[in-house]
């Protein structure tokens, strides 16, 4: 018995790692990202802000003298209760408070990919940081 | 062993092909699934990892369900359409499901005959249908594999150019969905038809796919 269920047990595994990408054990890890993110930034916590962002969203905030720690203090990030997490693959989106926050898998971990987006019709959010 | 090795190195051979090719798509496609991370400013993921992606799964049902439907197709529309030449295909006349004496069922079937050939009703009938029933079963079951493995693989470049991921009814009246199957489908059709002309002219002696080579060109369903 246990001989034949193996196969089959890692099989509907697979599978639903195939449907939703692992989801439901990846929502917490997904929302504790966003979350230590946002807590960052309403601490003013700049180089930890930038810690919880892809490398490439980070240094997109970069410009000339300015560092990301600073620039991702100007951006008015807000944040708010997290919900309504969708993971697919190794990206997720999250919701919130107004705000929406696209996170991607960096190594074993979240990071934040854009945040500050708001939709816009038939096109792609318009985000304050994105990488 | 050796004689079951030589009885069955058709379907072994193309196993081990099958087996050698997709060792292949998973390593070639882990590769550029890795370099489109990099690019998108994400992170790479182990050959373990990718073999459990939607995108790996999606190109492999992909290519899965065009076969099926070439194979189920064929199966059940060389029945009734015939092509006079091919060695694939019935005498023109014959088209249809012909008769139990033709088929060998029922009373006609002799002792070495399938048992369910010899029996009546649902089972004959199913067995009379099996090839067509499973290869079709094969094809619709991978192309829901499609379907949903694909949606998942939509939605993850979605979400990686900042739009929203859609349900599954929304992805199945999606041009991705269907420019992945026609793009397959055509193909296998072009397969099959260019395998029923050329073998009206064309010859490959030894080949059961070919007719004779001294086999006049207006021979059907003769194999060489």
């Amino acid at each position: 018995m246990g001989g034949k269920g193996a196969p089959v047990l890692l099989a509907v595994g697979l599978g639903g790692c195939v449907l939703s990408g692992c989801a439901t054990d990846q929502e917490e890890p997904v929302a504790a990202a966003v979350g230590a993110f946002f807590a960052a930034v309403e601490r003013h916590d700049g180089p930890g802000a930038c810690a919880r962002l892809l490398p490439e969203a980070a240094k997109s905030l970069e410009s000339g003298d300015s560092s990301c720690a600073q620039e991702v203090l100007k951006l008015d990030l807000k944040g708010g209760p997290l919900r309504d997490v969708q993971i697919w693959g190794q990206e997720a989106r999250v919701r919130a408070g107004d705000d929406t926050v696209f996170v991607s898998r960096w190594g074993p971990q979240w990071r934040v990919a854009a945040a500050g987006c708001i939709p816009r019709r038939d096109r792609p959010y318009e985000c304050d940081v994105e990488a | 062993m050796r004689k079951a090795l030589r009885d069955n190195a058709l379907t072994l051979f193309f196993l081990l092909l099958m087996l050698g090719a997709l060792v292949g798509q998973a390593l070639s496609g882990h590769s550029e699934y890795n370099n489109q991370q990099v690019a998108q400013g994400g992170g790479t993921v182990s050959l373990a990892h990718y073999l459990t992606t939607s995108a790996f799964a999606v190109d492999v049902s992909e290519n899965w369900q065009s076969e099926f439907l070439q194979f189920f197709l064929y199966i059940f529309v060389t029945v009734w359409l015939v092509q006079r030449g091919s060695p694939d295909s019935k005498e023109p006349g014959k088209e249809g499901t012909e008769s139990d004496a033709d088929q060998r069922v029922g009373p006609h079937a002799g002792p070495d005959s399938p048992r369910w050939a010899r029996a009546g009703g649902l089972r004959r009938t199913l067995f009379a249908n099996s090839l067509g029933l499973v290869m079709g079963g094969l094809f619709f079951l991978t192309w829901l594999a499609q379907s949903v493995s694909g949606r998942a693989a939509y939605n993850s470049d979605q979400l990686a150019q900042r739009q929203d991921p859609i349900p599954w009814l929304d992805y199945l009246t999606c041009a991705e969905f269907w420019n992945r199957t026609f793009q397959n489908w055509q193909s296998e059709f072009l397969a099959v038809a260019s395998m029923a002309a050329l073998s009206i002219y064309l010859r490959q002696r030894g080949s059961p796919e070919s007719k004779p080579v001294g086999a006049p060109h207006h021979a059907t369903g003769v194999e060489g």
